[in-house]
């Protein structure tokens, strides 16, 4: 068994649209990480402004003059600090954007003028402690890897389309004519399968973990995602969860969501007659949520979150609510994804094995 | 051992592939003759269990096929017709996968790769990838597949598709050494290759056995209907497609020598010839044309 596992993991790999696909997954997790650094902007607030490695060193240093938990002097503190000295000509000061700490700050407790609006940090937070510090670059990272999650597992649809529909050009009379062919072999597809796509989805998590940690460092890891510049406040997780947490969340979701399309590619793999069929039905099925007239205020919307999709473009589903522990509803995605794939391998070796040849 | 079927039926559509068969296989090689579409590939598929028939079983000492499952697919080899393969594999390897496929452990997987390999002469080409192989490499690698396991059933489907003779004939030798106590079934077009090595000829025409037998007795039942004539070169190709013309052989005068089946004698010049399988496969499998010499 081990070592058929290991042939079906060789055929897998041993494709080229295998290696240029997971070579182009890589390379859109470092190249994003890449570019959403150099993209950074940071201004001090007392002449010294600058992009990318600057705008993050920028960041950093004022993240350390206010880290620890949220006061309401400390929002006062950087009101004072950061409030625009020239006329605005009608523009929201809570909009506008000078670095990661104003921005938060502002986009919660400033007026129109960019003056305090009166709210203290309970008004807004109510009882939650938050903790701030320098979260802006983790909080980044995060939103690159919805885009890298995405594309993963349409990568992982592009190796596992072939696991079985790949042998109905031929091979198929020989396997299923061989003593194992039908019980062991399909087994080792399926095992393969799920190796295979969890050893990428493993490489490309690390990738951009480790591209995020060269650029960023380990700091803000401990803070609060609630307190973060506008772009992580309208339509964001309102939960006073840390960015460590955010990033465990998110990379188990990446995982359950690989596992589930593991298990629906290997169904569609069994059933369709070649591999382009079975590509195609795929990544059809696996976009089909995005199109969905499902608002995510619905009831429904609590089960099409478990859609791997969603698992990777985690913010909704981890939006859904908080449970009493105080863990997120999106951990059901695990069991779900546990479910997905063991009907998945159970039902590709069933049609696998009762195949004809034709 | 012995494979037998019993009324063994598959349709595809109106198209009855295999129409209620009922033959008994013994230890022996069977060379299995007909035209395209006469149903051959379909049988060899039902009797790999890769095809389900729509009426009737397959069985094997008794049991049948479905139900043995592993413990008769443990007993078959099986060449089919395309012979599929991974082309990113090397031919070691892919033995190696099909030896692991058929259960062989680690050592005697790669002893018997690395035999079989040597035996249809490839073991200089074991770590060249099987998409770099020609035609006939790839086949032969097919061959050496289907008997990983020592098969005690073994089935091939057009094992000698381009094969040059000399490859041809070390397959026969192959295949003679290695069937003993065994079930070898054979299906080609090219008549000489079962000439040579069939014990058993079955001959199949439109899902039906039209003809079993040893080689020696299912041909004399042409005995009598082949027959030879000599007719001038210029109207050599027109007599030729008025009979069932098995060949056509220049003479040195501008003649040419007609081989001919036919129930009567065809041509005043006519001698009776000695009639071997190629006569046999076309008295099945060609339609005799309508003319006769009086027309002509």
């Amino acid at each position: 068994m081990k070592k058929l596992i290991q042939f079906e993991m060789k055929k897998i790999f041993a494709k080229r649209l295998t290696h240029a696909a997971v070579a182009a997954v890589l390379l859109l997790a470092v190249g994003l990480e890449f570019s959403s650094y150099q993209n950074m902007y940071a201004f001090d607030g007392e002449g010294r402004e600058g992009r990318g490695r600057q705008a993050v060193e920028i960041d950093k240093g004022i993240a350390e003059k206010y880290a620890g938990t949220l006061t309401d002097e400390k929002v006062r503190q950087i009101m004072e600090d950061f409030k625009p000295a020239q006329d605005l000509h009608g523009m929201n000061a809570a909009y506008i954007y000078q670095n990661a700490t104003q921005s938060s700050a502002f986009r919660r407790f400033s007026d129109l003028e960019g003056n305090w609006n009166g709210r203290s940090v309970s008004d807004v937070f109510g009882h939650e402690t938050i903790k701030i510090g320098y979260t802006y670059g983790w909080l980044r990272t995060s939103q690159d890897m919805v885009k890298v999650f995405i594309f993963l597992q349409l990568v992982i649809i592009i190796m596992l389309a072939p696991v079985f529909s790949g042998e109905y050009g031929g091979v198929d009379n020989i396997i299923l004519t061989s003593r194992y062919g039908r019980t062991k072999c399909a087994a080792a597809k399926a095992i393969g399968s799920v190796l295979a796509s969890l050893a990428v989805t493993t490489v490309v998590s690390a990738a951009s973990i480790a591209s995020a940690l060269i650029l960023y460092g380990s700091n803000g890891l401990d803070c609060s995602i609630l307190f973060a510049p506008t772009e992580f406040v309208d339509g964001y997780i309102p939960f006073n969860i840390t960015c460590g947490a955010l990033l465990k969340y998110q990379i188990l979701l990446a995982f359950s969501g690989t596992v589930s399309v593991t298990g629906i590619t290997l169904i569609l793999s069994a059933i369709c007659k070649n591999q382009m069929t079975a590509l195609a039905v795929s990544a059809a099925l696996y976009f089909l949520p995005a199109v969905l007239p499902v608002p995510e205020n619905s009831a429904l919307f609590k089960l099409i979150a478990f859609l791997p999709l969603y698992n990777a473009q985690f913010v909704s589903l981890m939006s859904i609510s908080q449970m009493g522990n105080g863990l997120l509803y999106s951990l059901w995605a695990v069991p779900v994804a546990a479910v997905a794939v063991s009907v998945g391998i159970v039902v590709s070796c069933r049609v696998f094995a009762r195949h004809q040849v034709l | 051992m012995e494979l037998k079927t019993i009324e063994l039926t598959k349709t595809f559509g109106s198209k009855t592939a295999v129409d209620h068969l009922n033959i008994t296989l013994s230890n022996g090689i069977y060379g299995l003759l007909g035209a395209n579409g006469a149903g051959k590939t379909t049988l060899m598929r039902l009797l790999c269990n890769i095809q389900m028939p729509d009426f009737g079983k397959i069985v094997l000492n008794g049991k049948n096929i479905v139900r043995l499952g592993e413990e008769y697919r443990s007993l078959l080899g099986y060449l089919p017709q395309p012979f599929g393969y991974y082309p990113d594999f090397t031919a070691l390897d892919f033995l190696l996968y099909v030896s692991a496929l058929k259960g062989l452990g680690d050592k005697k997987a790669k002893n018997r790769s690395n035999g079989l390999l040597e035996a249809v002469g490839l073991s200089a080409e074991s770590s060249r990838k099987i998409k770099t192989f020609s035609g006939g490499m790839k086949q032969r690698l097919g061959i050496a597949q289907a008997m990983l396991n020592n098969p005690r059933i073994l089935i091939l489907d057009e094992p000698t598709a381009g094969l040059d003779p000399r490859e041809r004939i070390r397959f026969r030798n192959l295949i003679s050494a290695f069937a003993k106590d065994r079930i070898v079934i054979l299906s080609t077009h090219i008549v000489s290759d079962i000439e040579f090595i069939a014990e058993e000829i079955i001959m199949m025409k439109s899902g039906r056995i039209a003809g079993f037998g040893k080689p020696q007795e299912i041909i004399s039942e042409i005995d009598g209907k082949v027959w030879e004539c000599t007719v001038p070169t210029a109207c050599a190709k027109k007599c030729a497609a008025a009979f069932r013309t098995s060949n056509l052989r220049n003479a040195d005068n501008g003649e040419t020598i007609l081989r001919i089946i036919a129930d009567s004698k065809p041509m005043e010049n006519a001698v009776q010839a000695q009639p071997n399988l190629e006569d046999l496969y076309l008295f099945y499998f060609e339609r005799p044309p309508k003319q006769t010499e009086k027309e002509l």
